[in-house]
């Protein structure tokens, strides 16, 4: 009972902070003890079904329907990474899998909780970061450093046109820091944002005791799937513009063989 | 400039609207024409969903002063 207590107190806390400091537009700003708060409630969730999933497994059929889940959404993100990077995608399914689960178990916590890890910026920034330097250093073991970096620069040019490299070569790495800020805001935005609207539409049907921000909870079920489908799309995309120099042979033709029966 | 801002967040959101609707539009031709390339369509077009709605949440960090 003081345990429940305490946990109310967390998420109560959580949102007084912001009330407090930005007035009414920043009511769901957390603190750092309530984003660590539900941080650790998402591991939490995603340790223990990753742990009942794992008990059960057997050597001849899945006895558990947690696995049987697991399994599937492992194919569907498998498919998708084989899809996107090719038939060497299947390398990066750990760190695919992890941030899709981490997105979408913070994004569904969305609905039930006030907030959520993915309705705080910093959280998304971090996740961002995590993916983008990933990447990084992904294309710098494809293709060395020298490689990776020339392949900021674009084409090879003639000596005459080494403006043009440098200028090419500024704006790329200008678009790949902008990637962390895309990948965060886009996330923060969708979540925070669907916050935003179903508070804005409770304060429409307060007269008439109706909770019309309830209504909008399919839409934010399927923008939660979405956002956490497009975070893993952006970032196997970001690997396959990295590491297609691989295996430049073949490849295409691979990639159709094994895409296909996917789905 | 506070008082302008759900005005100009009408303007991006109608932009934004368009321009999903044509995103939608095309998948959705292209999927009528070509079952089996549907998977395909998809991702692609998740992708310029993406990059679509990008725009309007950007207009919105920048137009709404409380986000700021």
């Amino acid at each position: 009972m003081e345990f429940l207590s305490n946990l109310t107190w967390l998420i109560a806390a959580g949102e007084a902070h912001g009330k407090g400091e930005g007035g009414k537009q920043a009511a769901h700003a957390l603190e750092m003890s309530g984003l660590m708060f539900y941080v650790g409630l998402v591991a939490l969730i995603i340790f223990g079904a990753a742990a009942v999933a794992k008990s059960g497994l057997n050597s001849k059929f899945f006895t558990k329907p947690l696995t049987k889940l697991f399994e599937q959404l492992y194919v569907f993100i498998q498919g998708l990474a084989i899809g996107t990077i090719g038939p060497h995608g299947r390398k990066y399914m750990s760190i695919l899998f992890s941030l899709w689960l981490v997105v979408f178990v913070s994004n569904v916590i969305a609905l039930f909780f006030p907030t959520s890890p993915t309705a705080d910026l910093s959280f998304n920034l971090a996740l961002a970061f995590i993916a983008v330097g990933y990447v990084q250093w992904e294309g710098i073991r494809a293709n060395g450093v020298w490689g990776h970096f020339s392949h900021f620069a674009g084409p090879k040019l003639p000596i005459y046109l080494l403006p043009i490299t440098l200028m090419i070569f500024i704006i790329e790495i200008i678009s790949e820091v902008m990637k962390n800020v895309s990948l965060s805001l886009r996330l923060y935005g969708n979540i925070e944002g669907g916050h935003r609207a179903a508070d804005a539409m409770n304060v429409l049907g307060q007269d008439l005791l109706i909770p019309f921000g309830a209504f909008l909870l399919p839409i934010k079920l399927l923008t939660c799937v979405v956002q956490a489908l497009i975070f893993c799309l952006l970032f196997a995309v970001y690997l396959s513009l990295v590491t297609h120099h691989d295996h430049e042979e073949g490849h295409d033709h691979e990639s159709h063989g094994e895409a296909a029966p996917a789905h | 400039m506070l008082e302008q801002a759900p005005l100009a967040l009408g303007l991006a959101a109608f932009g934004c609207a368009i321009g999903l609707g044509l995103i939608g539009f095309g998948a959705m031709n292209g999927m009528a024409r070509q079952p089996e390339a549907i998977s395909k369509l998809q991702i692609a077009m998740l992708i310029a969903l993406a990059f679509v709605e990008l725009v309007f949440l950007l207009t919105v960090f920048i137009g709404v002063p409380g986000l700021r």
